[in-house]
């Protein structure tokens, strides 16, 4: 059996900002076909740089990214990749519906076909009522619904999700975690970065931390908490990302507060 | 699916008309409103107390050029706007990571300007050729002055919408550069009643030659060569191009 190329592919990835801020740093990564994988760090990781470096987002310094084997700046990597960004960014002069179809329009789909599509994610993230409003009438929460709704629009096979649950509300948390499980078990490649790490290691297969631009653990929650001797991903975070030694104390404090 | 990137194009180009349409009492009425005023005050309230111009009356003469840059500006600001707000708010986030080619991301983010132009264009032909009579004595030569302008200022609108760190940039294009060159260009009046020294420097001015090209499409008559005005507007066109699309291709100023 012909056996699938990974979803991303990444070899020696360095990317240095005008300002001299180097982002990234050499970094490798292979996310397989079909994984449901998390991107875990600080802010200023390198982890949105990251994203938007395989979305042709920002022009990289060095290195290689593929997505199912193809080139990262080609018409056919492009068209496999849909990105929901951090901040929602969203076409204030579109209404809800008209910017799902627009979207579809760009990654070449037909009108007719995104026009359905378009209706379908309406549904599927309850933007029903908002449909025919500006976008930027929505509130915060419906605003994140239209970034997901758009990033899947197109059906693409590696789906980045950039903090998708920051800042919103319980119901579209859950709502979201369903969707996006019920598109991994359809096959569809899942990156994920988030903050919140127990959704990381409820939701992802395997999860790689990211610190200074660069990969500095990974494998699954499991095996990284056995391997950094952690009772949680906390600790594991804090240890490898912070480089903290007193990871299980501050862990543990942190248990204390939230009780 | 394989991706169709005439489809994208045509998506783009739909959403940047789409714009022009639902802003159009700004867009389109704003500007055909205020030339048409230019018309009745300059050309008919004054005509009658100025001379012929190059054997037309005034209110006949200043009509190509007040059409002109009505439309220059209107595919400037357009393109500017557009593209400036699309960075700042970062939906043109959705168009940099899609499945099209950069050449198609240039040309799809400059239609609008280029039908806002001439939907302004038309619409101020219709009034003013009732009321004014200005004649189209070369309808091909004003196709193709049109189409030249059309291209030069979408252009400019579109590279100076990737440079602009805000809106001050754009109106600073606008009104210190687009506004007085193409006044300077003789839009009221022929360069040739000007002093030989200012004539010389009339002729220093790139929009001179655009205002004298469309001039000649409807009067049939210009104060240079016409192939001269065509060449250098052509000229202008093609560096604008090649200028916005090399920013397309390498995403400077675009990409951080």
């Amino acid at each position: 059996m012909q056996q699938l190329p990974p979803a991303l592919s990444i070899t020696g990835l360095s990317k240095t900002y005008e300002d001299g801020t180097a982002a990234l740093a050499g970094l490798d990564l292979e996310v397989p076909a079909g994984e449901f994988f998390g991107l875990l760090g600080p802010n200023g990781a390198g982890k949105t740089t990251l994203i938007n470096a395989v979305c042709n987002l920002i022009r990289t310094s060095s290195g290689e990214i593929r997505v199912f084997g193809h080139e990262h700046t080609t018409l056919e990597a492009r068209r496999l990749v849909g990105v929901a960004e951090q901040d929602p960014n969203l076409d204030r002069f579109l209404a809800v519906r008209e910017s799902l179809i627009y979207h579809g329009g760009y990654f070449g789909m037909p009108r007719r076909e995104a026009t359905a599509r378009a209706d379908e994610m309406i549904d599927a993230f309850d933007l029903r009522a908002k449909a025919g409003a500006l976008t930027t009438k929505l509130s915060g929460g419906m605003k994140r619904r239209l970034t997901l709704a758009r990033a899947l629009l197109h059906r693409p096979r590696l789906v980045i999700l950039d903090e998708p649950t920051a800042g919103v509300d319980i119901e579209l948390r859950h709502d979201l975690w369903r969707y996006i499980r019920r598109l991994h078990q359809e096959g569809t490649t899942i990156v994920l970065t988030t903050h919140y790490l127990e959704e990381a290691e409820s939701l992802c297969e395997d999860i790689a931390l990211i610190a200074r631009g660069a990969i500095v653990a990974r494998d699954s929650a499991d095996n990284l908490m056995r391997r950094f001797d952690a009772k949680t991903l906390e600790e594991v975070y804090l240890q490898t990302v912070s480089g903290r030694a007193d990871a299980a104390g501050l862990a543990g404090l942190d248990a204390e507060v939230g009780a | 699916m394989k991706p169709d990137p005439s489809r994208s194009l045509l998506a783009l180009s739909s959403r940047e008309t789409l714009r022009v349409t639902k802003l159009w009492s700004q867009t389109i009425l704003a500007p055909v409103v205020s030339s048409f005023l230019f018309i009745l005050v300059f050309g008919l309230s004054l005509g009658s107390r100025i001379r012929e111009f190059e054997g037309f009356p005034y209110e006949v003469f200043i009509v190509p050029g007040l059409i002109a840059m009505a439309m220059a500006q209107a595919a400037f600001s357009n393109n500017s706007s557009s593209i400036l707000q699309a960075r700042n708010d970062r939906y043109i986030n959705d168009v940099l990571a899609a499945p099209m080619h950069s050449w198609q991301m240039n040309l799809g983010l400059t239609v609008g300007g280029v039908f806002r132009a001439l939907v302004i264009g038309i619409a101020l032909m219709a009034l003013a050729i009732p009321l004014t009579g200005v004649p189209v004595e070369q309808p091909l030569a004003l196709f193709v002055a049109v189409a030249l302008l059309v291209v030069v200022f979408g252009a400019l609108g579109t590279v100076v919408g990737i440079y602009a760190k805000s809106f001050d940039h754009h109106s600073f294009v606008n009104n210190i550069l687009i506004l007085p060159l193409t006044f300077l260009g003789g839009v009221f009046y022929t360069v040739e009643i000007l002093p030989p020294f200012w004539e010389a420097v009339s002729h220093l001015n790139p929009l001179f030659y655009i205002v004298n090209a469309v001039r000649y499409g409807f009067l049939g008559q210009s104060d240079v060569s016409i192939a001269l005005s065509f060449a250098v507007t052509a000229a202008m066109a093609l560096i604008l191009v090649a200028w916005s699309q090399w920013l397309f291709a390498t995403g400077h100023k675009l990409k951080p």
